[in-house]
């Protein structure tokens, strides 16, 4: 077969690249390896993970919550199988949506292993080995990212897992060792602790979520804790030994003298991601990869004229959306359009409980940067919305330029801070003020209003309700 | 009273300017010395300021080209006017309190008098006013017809605003008398009930120069990034003076990128890649620039005996020199070492030995001069420019690299200014860069000649009875016969090859 785009992957990446480069008149193909489409996020990432974190909020909620609203019902147990047989019809739900949109936008699915043999020909190989070969103008590589091993302790997939096996546990750990304090292991960590784990959290550096900005990683150490989350923040992970029954986790503090020996039944490795393309064939046609990632140019070009990468492959944050902005920024240049992608405008989330979420420069970058910057606070607690709601942990903080009140970050962490940053992001890309966003009526009553008195508190510290 | 501004007289050869872009619209306050518009002639943009702050009349609109001296647009100094701009909060409350008013008068009054509209007429009578006294006139909107010993014609109002009849029909008034006056407004229709909406729409318009002033709407950004066009260049209407996504949309796309907009892909056919043979017709007027070029090629080759020479240089002494040198060259002086400096040098040596090769016409005159002021061409997204590398035959090498890199620059960023591309005594050009092989340059008048370089290949040449392959550059020197003998011209770009084959010729100057 002959198209004028292959797009090898078919995570938020790749199947959107391909919806957009069909949407405008390329012959597209999709090249997937598994047999379901949607890659990480749809099959074993953000789908299934939201699944079970929205579960276990339920159950928590049923467990120790409904008392105080006034239910009364008699202590709830866990149906863990139930749980897991709900996320998986989640994720069904929505891969077969995926094969629809291929199905209606006209893009054929090739299911197998996509190898290049030069830069315009893909040989795919399926599961039972057969191989066949398909033509393309243009090649978009949408592989995506695998956990990362510990160098000395590689998944067994039995006592030392990784998110994949995480999110189809068949029995309920009673002691989660997670190591790695970020993302998803604050995610999966807390999933497991409210439906009944005891969860203890080693992480490296000082601070959990460490890629966000400070005050967020301090948020939801304390909600951590109340949770009942033991954190251990500055260690080293030293030893991991799979004991068959249980799991010996070894950590030292970062000059030696505190060392830990923690015992648990299961062990989660959530120390971050690597680019993923083994077996694409990148060194045949000259494609290069730097520490693993696809080395591309401001178009997201590899060094091969035809050949282009997005996503988790390549450079930045390994976000879905982030991933789904660049397959069609692809899509649209290969149009000859001129599409952009703000980098800096890519939200980043975490769906813990409560959520946290962010744009735009953190404080820590402002202060490297030498940035003159003001900070307005406003905490949940002092929200209606959020009392009537008992959802009153968090915070929203608003940076602003300290001479035209410009806002250069949103963070949030409380109830609903993921669909809130939407707004930050719509803010920052029409470069609104801290005022600005002050001045618009935000409707009561809402979380939205701690952004709005968030940024009262930014421009002049005039919050109303504080 | 109204100021008048006229095209400026920008430089001596240039007649006509073309208004690239409006930066105020019309109705907006201005202040004293802010740019309002940009003017494109054939040789360079400028910048159009206003003489004085007040309120903006656009006469000619963007894209017209306009005689020097002709008035393009006027400014209303009027406190009143400026007033509502500087303070756009506080105008609200009081177009609210009274929401009937007739639209705001600017404070300034036009006087029509009677034009003189022939050589033999002293007098015109007015024959029928089309508007009363109390309409609201827009400007060139016919307002009278009026009637002369020879002829009828129109007068269409001067200004926008509230007419005020002086002389009656049927008064016969001298060239000169006033007509009527028109009591300026800040462009409002007279609808009353609409006049609050439009000063609330001013008032959110005239705030602007925020931080954010110019910065476009993410799908603005695109919509600009497709048309080629930055977003200094266009004016934001949204708050702040943002860029809206209509702003976007109504900026007309740069008209002189001749090249690159035949290569990209017309963004109106279906983008595909592979597409069939399209059979698109794309008509584009010329810009000024392009017309002028035109002009002035043809006129080179019909007034000028043009001739050409050509002649090889083995550029192995040169290039060997270069490689040695190239790296401490930089670090020494910050500048890469390229050929430019030795041609140009080479040029200057050979310029002094024959003056006719440097010297220009002037009606029946020769002028020589002393001097070697090179013209280097440079291909520019606008067309190309010819700015000058002054006393080149003074200059070191690192001063000429030096001065053909900023030159360059600002070519490229359409910067260069008149004096720095008037008066070149002789040109270099190098088609070399684009892969040209030999081709005959055409004079840049008033000069006499232009050296074209060419590209290095390696050739098969024949030295001291062996064949040997040698860095080879084809050079050709155009010039003017009636007052270069073939003689000088041969000779010229011989010495031109012998100094570049053997560059220690250059130091001793033998």
């Amino acid at each position: 077969m002959q198209y004028n785009v292959t797009v090898i992957g078919s995570g938020p990446g790749g199947y959107v690249a391909a919806i957009r480069c069909a949407q405008l008149g390329f012959k597209t193909a999709i090249v997937e390896k598994y047999n379901t489409l949607g890659g990480t996020c749809l099959n074993v990432g953000c789908i299934p993970s939201k699944a079970l974190l929205d579960s276990s909020e339920h159950f928590i909620n049923a467990k120790e919550h409904f008392k105080e609203h006034g239910i009364d019902i008699p202590d709830p147990k866990l149906n863990l199988t139930q749980m897991i047989k709900r996320k998986t019809d989640v994720v069904k739900a929505n891969v077969d949506g995926i094969a629809f949109l291929m199905k209606k936008n006209k893009i054929d699915v090739h299911t197998g292993v996509g190898s290049f043999v030069d830069k315009n020909t893909i040989k795919i190989t399926s599961g039972d080995g057969k191989e066949k070969t398909i033509t393309t103008e243009k090649v978009i590589i949408a592989t995506g990212s695998k956990p990362t091993p510990l160098p000395f302790a590689p998944f067994d997939k039995k006592r030392i897992i990784s998110s994949t096996e995480a999110l189809e546990l068949k029995e309920l750990p009673k002691h989660l060792i997670v190591i790695g304090g970020g993302v998803i292991g604050m995610e999966l960590g807390s999933v497991f602790a409210r439906i009944g784990s005891k969860v203890t959290v080693v992480e490296f550096l000082d601070s959990l979520i460490p890629t966000m900005d400070g005050t967020m990683g301090k948020e939801l150490l304390k909600v951590a804790k109340k949770m009942g989350i033991e954190c251990f923040l500055s260690h080293k992970v030293t030893a991991v030994e799979n004991k068959g029954k249980e799991v010996i986790i070894k950590a030292e503090t970062k000059d030696g003298k505190n060392t830990i020996e923690l015992k648990g039944d299961y062990c989660l490795v959530s120390i971050g991601r690597r680019p993923y393309t083994d077996g694409l064939g990148l060194d045949k046609i000259g494609v290069e990869t730097e520490k693993g990632q696809i080395a591309v140019d401001d178009h997201l070009k590899t060094k091969v004229d035809n050949v282009y990468a997005i996503g988790d492959v390549v450079r930045g944050a390994m976000l879905a959306h982030k991933a789904e902005e660049e397959g069609v920024f692809v899509a649209e240049q290969l149009a000859g359009q001129k599409p952009h992608v703000h980098y800096l405008l890519i939200p980043g989330v975490v769906y813990t409980w409560p959520e946290v979420a962010s744009v735009g420069y953190t404080e820590e970058q402002l202060k490297e940067q030498g940035k003159a910057y003001k900070v307005g606070n406003f905490p949940y607690k002092a929200l209606g919305r959020a009392r009537a709601s008992m959802d009153t942990d968090g915070l929203v903080k608003i940076l602003a330029d300290k001479q035209t009140d410009e806002i250069l970050g949103v963070h949030i962490i409380g109830a609903r801070a993921a669909d809130m940053i939407a707004a930050g992001v719509t803010a920052m890309e029409f470069r609104a003020s801290a005022e600005d966003v002050a001045r618009m009526s935000h409707a009561h009553p809402t979380y939205m209003e701690a952004v709005k008195e968030a940024c009262l508190a930014a421009t002049a510290n005039r919050p109303i309700h504080l | 009273m109204a100021i008048q501004i006229k095209v400026p007289a920008v430089g001596e050869s240039i007649s006509e300017v073309t208004i690239a872009n409006w930066l105020k619209k019309d109705g907006d306050a201005v202040k004293l010395d802010e740019v309002i518009a940009e003017l494109e002639s054939d040789k360079a943009t400028f910048e159009l300021t206003a003489p004085s702050a007040g309120v903006l009349k656009i006469l000619k609109p963007q894209g017209s080209t306009v005689p020097i001296g002709e008035l393009i647009c006027e400014v209303e100094p009027s406190t009143q006017a400026a007033a509502p701009a500087s303070q756009p909060t506080n105008s609200k409350p009081a177009a609210s309190s009274s929401p009937a008013a007739p639209p705001k008068a600017s404070g300034g009054v036009k006087e029509m008098k009677v034009p003189a509209v022939g050589e033999s007429i002293t007098e015109v009578t007015i024959s029928t006013w089309l508007k009363k006294d109390g309409d609201f006139v827009t400007l060139d909107e016919i307002i009278a017809e009026v009637e002369s010993d020879k002829a009828t014609f129109e007068l269409p109002a001067e200004a926008t605003g509230i007419l005020r009849i002086v002389a009656k029909e049927k008064q016969t008034l001298p060239i000169g008398g006033l007509i009527c006056k028109i009591e300026i407004t800040e462009g409002a229709p007279q609808t009353p009930g609409a006049a609050p909406a439009t000063q609330k729409a001013e008032a959110n318009v005239s705030n602007d120069k925020s931080y954010a002033a110019g910065h476009p709407s993410p799908a603005a950004a695109k919509i600009l990034s497709e048309k080629g066009i930055s977003s200094g260049q266009v004016p934001g209407t949204g708050i702040g003076g943002r860029i809206t996504k209509e702003d976007a949309q109504k900026v007309q796309s740069q008209p002189a990128k001749p090249a690159e907009n035949k290569a990209a892909a017309p963004p109106s056919t279906p983008p595909v890649i592979a597409s069939g043979g399209g059979r698109n017709v794309r008509s584009e007027k010329m810009t000024s620039l392009r017309k002028t070029i035109a002009k002035r090629l043809v006129a080179v080759k019909n007034e000028t005996a043009m001739l050409t020479t050509f002649n090889e240089v083995d550029m192995k002494p040169v290039m060997d020199l270069r490689s040695k040198y190239k790296d401490q060259f930089k670090e020494k002086y910050g500048v890469g070492l390229g050929f430019m400096s030795f041609f140009t040098k080479a040029v200057c040596a050979a310029l002094r030995e024959f003056p006719a090769v440097n010297a220009s016409l002037d009606g029946d005159e020769i002028v020589y001069h002393d001097y070697c002021d090179v013209s280097i061409a440079v291909s520019t997204p606008r067309g190309l420019v010819v700015p000058v590398i002054r006393n080149a035959e003074s200059l070191t090498f690192n001063q000429i690299e030096s001065e053909v890199v900023r030159l360059a620059t600002k070519g490229r960023d359409g910067k260069l200014s008149i004096e720095e591309m008037t008066g070149g005594t002789f040109s270099i050009t190098n088609g070399g860069v684009f892969g040209s092989m030999l081709s005959t340059p055409i004079i840049n008048p008033p000069q006499s000649a232009i050296l074209g370089m060419h590209n290095i290949v390696e050739r098969p040449v024949v030295k001291n009875g062996e064949v040997v392959v040698r860095p080879i550059m084809y050079v050709a020197l155009s010039y003017d016969h009636r007052i270069v003998d073939g003689r000088e011209s041969v000779s010229f770009l011989v010495r031109v090859k012998e100094m570049l084959e053997d560059p220690g010729r250059l130091i001793l100057g033998v």
